[in-house]
């Protein structure tokens, strides 16, 4: 035995790191996906009922009109990270590319807030947004805007956009920070060329970085598409467990945490004694919109390694 | 690289001004939390009575805040060291050796990066259940320990592309294997280890979720939740929310600037091969 260890002294190495990876990463996801085909609070005994977890998310009403509420809110935090926050990342990477002058100040204070804890980038929210001690009001009441005065954090139909806000905020530096990388590994002939024929800074822009860093933009999009779908922090902290007012911040994580972990009884249904079997199923059904982005992604870049 | 002056107002302006409020909540923030609550509620934005250490005295003296510091700092320091060794070890061990599964097994270890934290945290949490470590700070530290996915996947790279010359001699003088890698081989990788160590920290130190789940009682919490107690409760903690905030963000960030250009070129380095 020892003898056969000494021969494969791999094993040695591999073998702690692979136990505590298995037991904590691993093997969860498969206890998950057969936790969410039993009824199960937690407590006591578990029996399987294949598929009806799902059957009730997708047709019990209050399951279902939290779902779709939720999912609705990750695809907006979504496509408002796609149409204004990628645009902005692409902006300030390439004034920081073309070294503007003290791009390397912006380029820490841009991506500073991501040190920042989320509870902190909220509690800064409020210093700004809060009806009360915010600076946001006051600063619309000295420019004369008295009547867009109102209590921000408050208002459920602009809560999502809030959550939206911050979460763009603490995150825009790394997205800005991966296209540099991208735009610096352009060969310099090439932009030289273009600056002989007379591209402009906006025509370098557009046809020789963006076509050339295409690749990286998007990974970042498949990398915010998780990152939005998998929202949490903001929409706890501003809203709580219950999501918000008429569940105005509720985001698919949260809906999760509500269920599996959340006080019992406030949603209804099967929850006091299934709160275990319910909770993993939502955690399945979100894993699912997220594979399909991650299997998008596995087919393109092996259709690119085909082409090349 | 390539760079051509270009009359640059228009960006310098909003980059400027971007930046500039960002600097600016950050010195408010601080400003305020040298200021009497009473101070804070009635007169927000005037002119200031007085300035006081008050908040924070209050905050070291009459609060849990220093457990949630020791608690961050255990967390961070234990969970770290945990990943730093078994991931080093396990890159070493795919990257260094040839055998039949090592293709497979790297891909084993990277499986991890695909699967959001939601999904497994229900058994992960009955798995710390059945161990009566709920509510401890081992239990975190032995979850976070095990993410380590995207540090076997620099190392395995780094150990990969290492020159074997190196081995084979210390091989020759007869030097053990778990020697040759921890007294030659863990060292030289100490650059790689040191980015490791920078992404990994600030992301467990910023963790939320999985603290929000697993620690439920006041003197084991982490920073960002202990925060999240004084900002819920504005009208009568608005003081030590200031206070509490300023010490969670600004020790940090003083930190993240002294280190900016490292660190960014790390993460810039890292977008391109991802």
């Amino acid at each position: 035995m020892i003898d056969r260890l000494k021969k494969r002294p791999y094993i040695f190495f591999i073998l702690p790191g692979f136990l505590l990876y298995s037991l904590f990463v691993v093997y969860p996801i498969f206890s998950a996906f057969f936790t969410s085909l039993t009824e199960w609070s937690g407590i006591g005994p578990k029996s399987f009922v294949g598929f009806d977890n799902y059957i009730e998310l997708f047709k019990n009403k209050q399951f279902f009109t939290q779902l779709t509420n939720a999912l609705k809110h990750n695809l907006i935090i979504f496509a408002l990270n796609t149409g204004v926050v990628l645009p902005v990342q692409i902006y300030m990477a390439y004034t920081i590319y073309n070294g503007i002058r003290g791009y390397r100040f912006f380029q820490s204070m841009i991506f500073a807030p991501q040190f920042i804890s989320s509870t902190v980038i909220v509690f800064m929210g409020t210093l700004v947004l809060d009806m009360n001690i915010g600076i946001f009001n006051r600063i619309l009441e000295w420019i004369g805007l008295t009547g867009w005065v109102r209590p921000w954090l408050g208002l459920p139909q602009y809560g999502i956009y809030i959550v939206w806000l911050l979460a763009a905020w603490a995150g825009v530096g790394v997205g800005m920070m991966f296209l540099v990388g991208a735009m610096k590994m352009i060969p310099e002939e090439n932009m030289e060329a273009a600056i002989i024929d007379g591209a402009g800074y906006w025509r370098r822009l557009f046809s020789i970085i963006l076509p050339q860093i295409r690749t990286t933009i998007f990974n970042l999009l498949i990398l915010t598409y998780i990152f939005s779908m998998t929202s949490f922090d903001f929409s706890f902290l501003l809203g709580g467990v219950a999501g918000g007012i008429n569940y105005s911040l509720d985001v698919m994580s949260l809906f999760f945490y509500r269920v599996a972990f959340g006080s019992d009884g406030e949603i209804g249904g099967t929850l006091d004694r299934n709160a275990m079997g319910m909770g993993t199923t939502i955690a399945c059904v979100m894993f699912c919109f997220i594979l399909i982005m991650a299997l998008l992604q596995l087919y393109f870049s092996y259709r690119k390694s085909e082409v090349e | 690289m390539y760079r051509i002056k270009r009359k640059v107002t228009a960006d310098s302006l909003i980059l400027r001004i971007y930046s500039m409020f960002a600097a600016f909540i950050l010195i408010y923030m601080t400003y305020n939390s040298f200021r009497p609550k009473a101070d804070l509620l009635s007169n927000t934005l005037g002119i200031p009575r007085r300035l006081t250490l008050e908040t924070y005295i209050n905050l070291f003296t009459g609060s849990k805040f220093p457990y949630f510091i020791l608690g961050s700092i255990i967390i961070l320091v234990f969970s770290l060291a945990l990943i730093v060794m078994l991931s080093s070890m396990v890159a070493y061990g795919i990257g260094r050796f040839n055998f039949r599964l090592r293709k497979g097994l790297l891909l084993y270890f990277l499986m991890g990066l695909m699967f959001p934290v939601q999904l497994g945290i229900v058994p992960i949490f009955l798995i710390i259940r059945s161990w009566g470590l709920l509510d401890t700070h081992t239990g975190v530290i032995l979850v976070y320990a095990a993410g380590i996915s995207m540090p076997v996947l620099l190392l395995t790279v780094f150990f990969q592309n290492l020159s074997r010359d190196i081995y084979e001699s210390a091989k020759i003088d007869g030097a053990s294997e778990w020697r040759i890698f921890q007294s030659i081989m863990f060292p030289m990788a100490s650059p790689v280890i040191f980015s490791i160590c920078i992404i990994m920290s600030v992301q467990i130190w910023n963790k939320f979720f999985m603290p929000l789940i697993f620690l439920q009682s006041e003197v084991k919490k982490t920073i960002p939740l202990g925060i999240m107690k004084y900002t819920q409760n504005l009208m009568y903690t608005v003081d030590i929310a200031m206070a509490s905030s300023v010490i969670a963000t600004v020790p940090i960030l003083f930190a993240f600037f002294l280190f900016s250009r490292k660190i960014l070129e790390g993460v810039a380095a890292g977008g391109v091969k991802g």
